[in-house]
């Protein structure tokens, strides 16, 4: 990853650039101290854990040091880097963070320093027993004229990437502790969702067997035409027998039907009643049941009537 | 501002945002089964009422009960008329006792009550009956 991007070699002397798109950086021995150790263990990470009592007693006090570990052979490659010096160089010659996609080290890319590589007028880099180191040019033999040409085919495999701590709120360990929280959510939320898809099987299944049985009930718009139209047929013949049966109730000693009619509309009937107690008590069941009374003039006949 | 100073923050952003997605997938489903369950239990409670209201008044039986009302009462009193799903019947002279046998009769036969009329007319009865099913 970041091996597409150009790779800009960073050392004490160089210019100040200005930087247009990000870069990889690789940086000199000028910027890492390096310590090579056969150690009995098997895994990079295994070795890490080690790196810092390594260095006891090599490092400047007060750095902030990180490590990066490599296999090389027989030997395992300690590189204790200090970042936030490297970042104030490196801002010092223009390259700000955001510029820098990662940053490798001059050691990771040992076997392409075939021969040296000239830093300016006085310094070079050449690999010396297996470890790139900054020599004097004037060091140098006649047959050993710096010749290498500098190109992001140095790029090594691994890289270290700036997460631009300084302003961050969050470590790396922290934002992925809290990801791994909201994804384990996410993950029962989904689960959760996707359960409630399977539910309501029986109610539906029912509704299926009765679509079956009566196809011209699926559609909600002739269900709903033939509910209306029952239901408005229902609800009259009811209120009908409803009226006539309550007419009935109030017929006993003392008080005849004369007459009753219902039609479509209403219904109406006539009570002829032997005295004027038992028509009030004709009118108190005809209120209770919510119809309108009326007396016919010059008689204890009681009308009583109702709408539909 | 490069994304990769912030790269922690959208990490957890960007999981957060993930979890976020995935409380509106559930929310949905939810919400949306719900609305499905009481569709469906709308269209059930539909689909019975009007089986249970056709079952009533739609009866294909009727057409038989129907002629109980011109049986229940002496053919001599009786003027009928059918024609479809539709009757005519005029009763003279009847009894309380057979006005009070015809009303319930009436009262529980499914069918729609165009026109009931009763009078009485000394000590008897007379009605017109009209109802269609």
């Amino acid at each position: 990853m970041g091996n597409n991007k150009d790779l800009l070699l960073a050392h004490s002397a160089m210019e100040r650039v200005a930087l247009v798109e990000s870069v990889n950086v690789m940086l000199t021995p000028q910027f890492y101290t390096l310590k090579k150790e056969a150690l009995p263990v098997k895994y990079a990470y295994q070795a890490k854990k080690i790196a810092p009592s390594l260095f006891e007693g090599l490092l400047e006090e007060g750095g902030n040091y990180n490590y990066m570990v490599t296999k090389e052979e027989d030997t395992w490659a300690f590189i204790a880097y200090d970042i936030d010096s490297i970042t104030v160089f490196l801002e010092s010659k223009g390259i700000t963070l955001e510029k820098v996609s990662k940053i490798f080290f001059a050691q990771q890319a040992l076997s392409s320093f075939s021969s040296p590589l000239a830093l300016n007028e006085k310094e070079a880099l050449v690999a010396l027993d297996d470890t790139v180191v900054v020599v004097p040019r004037i060091a140098l033999g006649n047959e050993e004229e710096p010749s290498l040409v500098f190109d992001s085919s140095f790029t090594p495999k691994r890289g270290v990437t700036l997460q631009g701590s300084s302003s961050s709120v969050l470590t790396q360990k922290q934002a992925l502790s809290l990801a791994a929280v909201f994804m384990l959510f996410a993950g029962m939320f989904v689960f959760e969702g996707s359960r409630y898809g399977g539910e309501n099987e029986s109610a539906g299944a029912e509704l299926e067997s009765l679509y079956e049985s009566y196809p011209a009930f699926q559609s909600s718009y002739t269900r709903q035409g033939i509910v209306d139209k029952y239901r408005t047929i229902d609800t009259k013949e009811r209120k009908k027998r409803d009226a006539i049966k309550a007419f009935s109730g109030m017929i006993f000693k003392g008080v005849t039907l004369t007459s009753l009619h219902t039609d479509e509309k209403g219904f109406q009937a006539q009570f002829s009643c032997a005295s004027a107690d038992v028509a009030k008590r004709v009118k108190e069941l005809a209120k209770k049941a919510h119809y309108n009374t009326a007396k016919v003039k010059g008689s204890t006949d009681l009308r009583i009537e109702g709408t539909l | 501002m490069s994304w990769k100073r912030y790269q922690n923050e959208l990490i957890a952003l960007g999981a957060f945002v993930v979890m976020l997605g995935a409380y509106a997938y559930k929310h949905n489903q939810v919400t949306s089964q719900a609305k499905e369950v009481q569709r469906v239990q709308n269209s059930l409670g539909e689909i019975k009422e009007v089986i249970a209201l056709k079952k009533v008044w739609a009866n294909k039986k009727t057409t038989k009960k129907i002629v109980a009302l011109q049986t229940l009462i002496p053919a001599s009193k009786v003027k009928w008329s059918k024609k479809s799903k539709k009757v005519t019947a005029t009763y003279t002279g009847l009894s309380s006792n057979e006005l009070n046998k015809l009303t319930t009769k009436i009262l529980n036969l499914p069918v729609e009550v165009r026109l009931l009329d009763i009078k009485k007319t000394g000590s008897t009865y007379n009605v017109e009956f009209k109802c269609k099913w």
